[in-house]
């Protein structure tokens, strides 16, 4: 341990802490800085985070240094001040200053260090800036504006380090200098768009986030990626019921300060066009809209007719508390415990790889194994399921895609579909009933390393849709069940009693990176 | 035979009078209310450009309330709420039965007395009928089913009820003097004069109480500083405010009819009703010739006036608006210039050779005229008083009839008694 | 103002009280009016609007106008920084890249719901590019249907009353 005084605190850290994140710590927020990033390594270029060391006759960078023992560190004091100022008005030479049309405006590191270190009368106003290219798609997904970099190289870094496919650099000399990608290639990496959240600035923007919404009219959910099984923690942006991007949520246990693309396309299923917002009764051999009591009264209509025994399918890609809800449910409505399974298992679809991507794409899949539920393959459950008679119970899961030989094995069966999109299954069944997609709710996600996670309700669900686990408490309820949940929280606690992982666990206070039951730790040696 | 005839001629003539009196008074009002603020007042709605000072407003008025839609709110009362406004026209006009509009019209020798039904409780009449108005109102109040308009109807019945006990005792006061309930013999015996100069009318012998009685009426027509019932500031315009369309105007007509019967019974009552003070009948019929002359020259130099003012404005805002408003002066003017050869034209008939017949009928028409001067006077009076004061808050209205009115309406009593029973 | 102003709760003197002399000098000012109008029919302050208009400020704030480049298009950069300033909320505006990479952003519609806004002046304010005025002086708006109020960019660039300035 090593003490040194910041601002007059004296205060105790590691030895080999930065400077910078002692400071951090030390102010209660952090130095003003550019290039400095605690998942990359240090690059010390943009010479904003100096701090005044005594002993030392000149200012010193504190994202280069590590604390030593009786330091004597000032942050605030008018010398230290004074620099921070004129490194900032010399990076503002050439800046453009277009922030009207810049989608970083409002989340930009200079505006931010600005507003505290604005010199306002600036000092150095030139006529004939040096112009840069403008607008050059550089990737598929990635915009760069070389007049508004700063150089600070944190996008060259993180595509030398992190992804190691080393697409940027710097090109030319003093005033010359831009960013750039080597001669032939693209950004086109799958963690491309980490650049776009690191740069400090504008200079690289998101294509498809580009103009379609000024970033102070967002608001932020924290939530959790459910585009593969690593869930990623990450930040739902949204304004007026509607998501317009995913940005990473720093979690060293997780995902570090990344995410890749892909998952952060994964808002779009929330608004497509197929999405289900009323529940569809077929009728005369097409799906017609339907209200919730036409709804209740056809599923009750079914549950008499061909329930039990039936068969019940539930997908991984639901929450926790909802495959127990549902599996819990099939039984209640007499569903053989043989018949009620996950699925079908898809053979890994993703391309996983040793850095964030699963190869599985299913968020939740953990979940089914802590709550006893076999997940067969396509065929196999397309067997099973016609070894049970009666009606079917798909859940979440688009089974008439992915198994081969369902619709042969539900044919002349009733095929209640509870799910958030018209996909296959949907379009065939006899009762469809709209539940919310995964940002419309709140609900627990066991991921690869079993971690169990928590994702949030960002925005409102569509029309006549319910709450997922509040259709299944109703149902629970109509079905005649004894115990039925009345509230979420009610629901963890019978989940976590019923999941031998999570035993003496409380989920109702999950710590902010997510929690691995000590059983799962102990037992599975944990990958991550 | 005749009798049911000349009731029914004499009825026609009051509706006629009274129903025509209401879109003036309604154009009195806006016009009068927009001079008293330092405004134009209506001058837009017009027909070829003709425009009358605002006078084709009322018509403009009445077809757009004809033609729109009658609104009637969920959860009224049906039959209450259709008959109120019905209700409260039908007993405005009610009043004017008792009303003497004149002394007779001398037909063929044979006298007719102007007034529609002479009766001998006239004044009894009038006070009940008067009060039945509120019935109307807390009808249209009640069954609309608002809370404004109830409140509204609740504020009219009570400040009812504090009126119209003064308004009875001050009436009373009245009637020690006059010594009848016969509205003719009121009338009559207010074409006497008072120590050979004063006029004998009741304002004269019964100064306080007729305060009291106009005061009286103002609360009891819903005019201000009384129109709480209506009371846009605070009920949203009170009683009638769910009614719409040509129910609405009857409500509108029911208060402007009500002003002129509150008018006729003042003019009546304290203002010596169709006398014409220092001009007796006797007189006028002795002088009949030389009056109708003065008149008609009277008639011609305003004429003369009328026409010169419309051409100065006719020369002076020529082509001002570039349309048919334009005309308006010239036509005006025109008019003014027939009507004055007219009235040259009677001359030259040489009206001072009128005979007895002929002076009778001036007579008559000249009393029927002072009657409606002084009617139209007291209306125009309402509506002066209306955009001079403020409402009263509602305390100050109980304040004023139960602690201030009714009192001196009792002691005017008690003094009228002991003043008669001693001369 | 001639005669006394009694504050709230004033002592008023017997004659007032009485009401009747005071309500007859009422009478007396309002007529004092309404012969003076009847005289001077000419000196009514009233503007015979439409016909007459009152002479506004320069600075009064009427319906918006989009300002244009020289070559037509709009010079707003869809910034959005108006309609993040409106109080009323009623400037929605949608964004697409522009051409010139010089320019970057132009906005693809540009509606303001004139039913909503209160004429405050901050958009114009707010503007970077000075693309948004409300010099346009017009000020008498009216519809017969609220759809027509949401005016749209087309109507917002030609609508001016004084050419280009
Ligand atoms: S990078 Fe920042 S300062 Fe530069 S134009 Fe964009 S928002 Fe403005
Ligand atoms: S593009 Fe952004 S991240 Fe890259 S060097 Fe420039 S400012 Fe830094
Ligand atoms: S004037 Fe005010 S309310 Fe109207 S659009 Fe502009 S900012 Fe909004
Ligand atoms: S502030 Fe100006 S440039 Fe920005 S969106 Fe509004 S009108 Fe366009
Ligand atoms: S943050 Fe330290 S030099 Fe950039």
């Amino acid at each position: 341990m090593v003490k040194l005084t910041i601002d007059g605190r004296e205060l105790e850290f590691a030895a080999g802490t930065s400077l910078f994140e002692a400071c951090r710590v030390a102010r209660g927020e952090a130095l003003p800085h550019f290039c400095y990033h605690p998942d990359l390594s240090v690059a010390g270029v943009c010479r904003l985070c100096q701090v005044e060391v005594e002993g030392m006759p000149k200012l010193t960078i504190a994202c280069n240094t590590s604390v030593r023992e009786g330091m004597v560190v000032h942050t605030r004091s008018e010398r230290v001040r004074r620099a921070a100022q004129q490194i900032l008005e010399m990076h503002l030479i050439n800046h453009p200053v277009d922030c009207p049309i810049c989608d970083q405006a409002g989340e930009c590191g200079l505006q931010d260090q600005y507003m505290n270190y604005g010199l306002y009368e600036s000092e150095v106003s030139i006529s004939d800036k040096v112009n840069k290219a403008k607008v050059q798609v550089i990737g598929p997904r990635v915009v760069l504006d070389k007049e508004r970099c700063v150089l600070c190289s944190r996008c060259v870094r993180f595509c030398d380090e992190v992804t190691r496919t080393g697409e940027l650099g710097i090109f030319n000399r003093g005033d010359r200098a831009e960013i750039g990608v080597a001669p032939g290639r693209q950004l086109d990496n799958a963690y491309s768009l980490n650049t776009v959240d690191i740069c400090p600035v504008g200079a690289l923007t998101s294509l498809d986030f580009r103009f379609k919404k000024r970033v102070w009219l967002l608001r932020s959910t924290p939530s959790i990626c459910h585009g593969c099984a690593t869930g990623c923690n990450v930040r739902v942006d949204h304004e007026a019921g509607t998501v317009y991007r995913l940005k990473p949520r720093r979690n060293p246990a997780v995902n570090g300060s990344w995410m890749c693309d892909e998952g952060r396309d994964t808002y779009r299923e929330l608004h497509a066009a197929s999405r289900l917002s009323e529940p569809l009764l077929r009728r005369d051999g097409e799906l017609r809209a339907a209200t919730w009591p036409e709804a209740w009264a056809a599923l009750a209509g079914a549950a008499g007719r061909e329930l039990p025994p039936g068969a019940a399918v539930v997908s991984p890609r639901q929450s926790l508390e909802e495959i127990a809800l549902f599996a819990h449910l099939a039984a209640a409505l007499g569903v053989p415990a043989a018949a009620i399974g996950g699925g079908p298992r898809e053979a890994d679809r993703g391309e996983g790889d040793d850095l964030l991507r699963s190869a599985d794409l299913a968020p939740n899949r953990a979940a089914l194994g802590w709550l006893g539920l076999q997940e067969p393959a396509g065929a196999d459950l397309a067997a099973r399921v016609r070894a049970a008679k009666g009606a079917v119970l798909v859940y979440g899961a688009d089974p008439a895609a992915d198994a081969p030989g369902w619709r042969e094995a539900v044919a002349g069966r009733t095929v209640i579909h509870l799910g958030t999109h018209r996909n296959a299954t949907a379009e065939a069944a006899d009762i469809v009933i709209p539940l919310s997609a995964w940002a419309e709710r709140d609900g627990l996600f066991v991921n690869r390393q079993g971690r169990v996670q928590a994702s949030r309700r960002a925005i409102a669900r569509p029309g006549l849709a319910q709450e997922d686990w509040r259709f299944l408490a109703d149902w629970l309820a109509a079905a005649g069940a004894a115990e039925v949940p009345a509230s979420l929280p009610e629901l963890r606690r019978w989940v976590a009693g019923r999941v031998t992982a999570l035993a003496g666990v409380d989920l109702a206070v999950l710590p902010p990176e997510g929690l691995v039951p000590d059983a799962v730790a102990a037992g599975s040696g944990g990958e991550s | 035979m005749d009798l049911v005839l000349t009731t029914f001629l004499k009825m026609a003539f009051m509706l006629a009078v009274i129903l025509g009196l209401v879109p003036v008074l309604i154009w009195a009002e806006r016009k009068g209310s927009a001079y008293i603020q330092d405004r134009t007042g209506p001058n837009r709605a017009g027909i070829a450009g003709i425009r009358l000072a605002g006078l084709i407003h009322p018509i403009a008025d009445v077809l757009k309330l004809l033609f729109k839609e009658d609104v009637r709110p969920a959860g009224v009362h049906r039959v209450m709420y259709a008959l109120a406004p019905f209700l409260v026209f039908f007993i405005a006009l009610l009043t004017y039965a008792v009303i003497p509009f004149g002394d007779y019209l001398e037909v063929g020798g044979r006298r007719i007395p102007l007034v529609v039904a002479d009766l001998d409780v006239g004044i009894l009449y009038v006070l009940a009928i008067a009060s039945l108005g509120t019935y109307g109102i807390v009808m249209g109040g009640w069954a609309s089913n608002n809370k404004y308009t109830f409140l509204g109807a609740v504020r009219s019945t009570s400040q009812m009820i504090s009126y119209e006990i003064s308004m009875g005792l001050a009436l009373m006061g009245l009637l020690l003097v006059s010594e009848s309930l016969r509205l003719t013999d009121v009338v009559a015996g207010q074409g006497q004069l008072l120590w050979g100069f004063l006029p004998r009318w009741g304002v004269v012998i019964q100064p306080l109480g007729a305060i009291l009685f106009m005061t009286a009426a103002f609360a009891e027509t819903n005019r201000n500083p009384f129109d709480l019932p209506e009371g846009e500031s605070e009920l949203v315009s009170g009683y009638h405010l769910e009614y719409s369309s040509m129910k609405f105007a009857l409500f509108f007509m029911a208060e402007y009819t009500n002003l002129v019967v509150a008018s006729a019974l003042i003019a009546t009552l304290y203002f010596g009703g169709w006398n014409i003070p220092w001009l007796p009948r006797a007189v006028i019929e002795a002088r009949a010739g030389g009056l109708l002359s003065l008149l008609l020259a009277a008639h011609v130099a305003i004429c003369a006036l009328a026409a010169a003012l419309f051409l100065r404005r006719a020369s002076r805002e020529r082509g001002r608006f570039g349309d048919g408003r334009d005309r308006e002066p010239g036509l005006m003017a025109g008019v003014s210039i027939l009507l004055g050869l007219a009235g040259l034209a009677a001359l030259a008939l040489r009206p001072w050779e009128i005979g007895p017949a002929g002076a009778s009928l001036l007579a008559t028409v000249l009393q029927v005229g002072a009657f409606v001067g002084k009617v139209v006077f007291f209306c125009w009076f309402f509506i002066w008083v209306r955009w001079t004061l403020p409402r009263f808050r509602y305390d100050q209205l109980m304040h004023l009839g139960w602690k201030v009115m009714l009192p001196l309406a009792l002691a005017n009593l008690v003094v009228t008694a002991v003043v008669v029973a001693l001369v | 103002m001639k005669g006394k102003v009694h504050g709230y709760g004033g002592k008023m003197t017997l004659g007032e009280r009485l009401y009747l002399g005071e309500i007859f000098r009422g009478l007396g000012i309002t007529i004092r009016h309404v012969i003076r109008n009847l005289l001077h029919t000419g000196d009514m302050p009233t503007v015979q609007y439409p016909e007459e208009r009152r002479a506004y400020s320069p600075r009064f704030r009427g319906r918006h106008r989009l300002m244009k480049r020289e070559d037509g298009t709009p010079r707003c950069v869809a910034c959005m920084m108006c309609s993040t300033a409106c109080p009323a909320d009623c400037i929605h505006i949608v964004a697409e890249e522009h051409p010139d990479p010089a320019i970057e952003k132009a906005p693809a519609s540009f509606e303001i719901d004139l039913l909503r806004c209160v004429y405050c002046g901050l958009c114009e304010e707010a503007c970077p590019c000075d693309a948004i005025r409300m010099d346009t002086g017009i000020y008498d708006m009216a519809a017969d249907s609220r759809a027509k109020f949401y005016v749209d960019k087309e109507f917002l660039l030609n609508n001016t009353t004084d050419g280009t300035r």
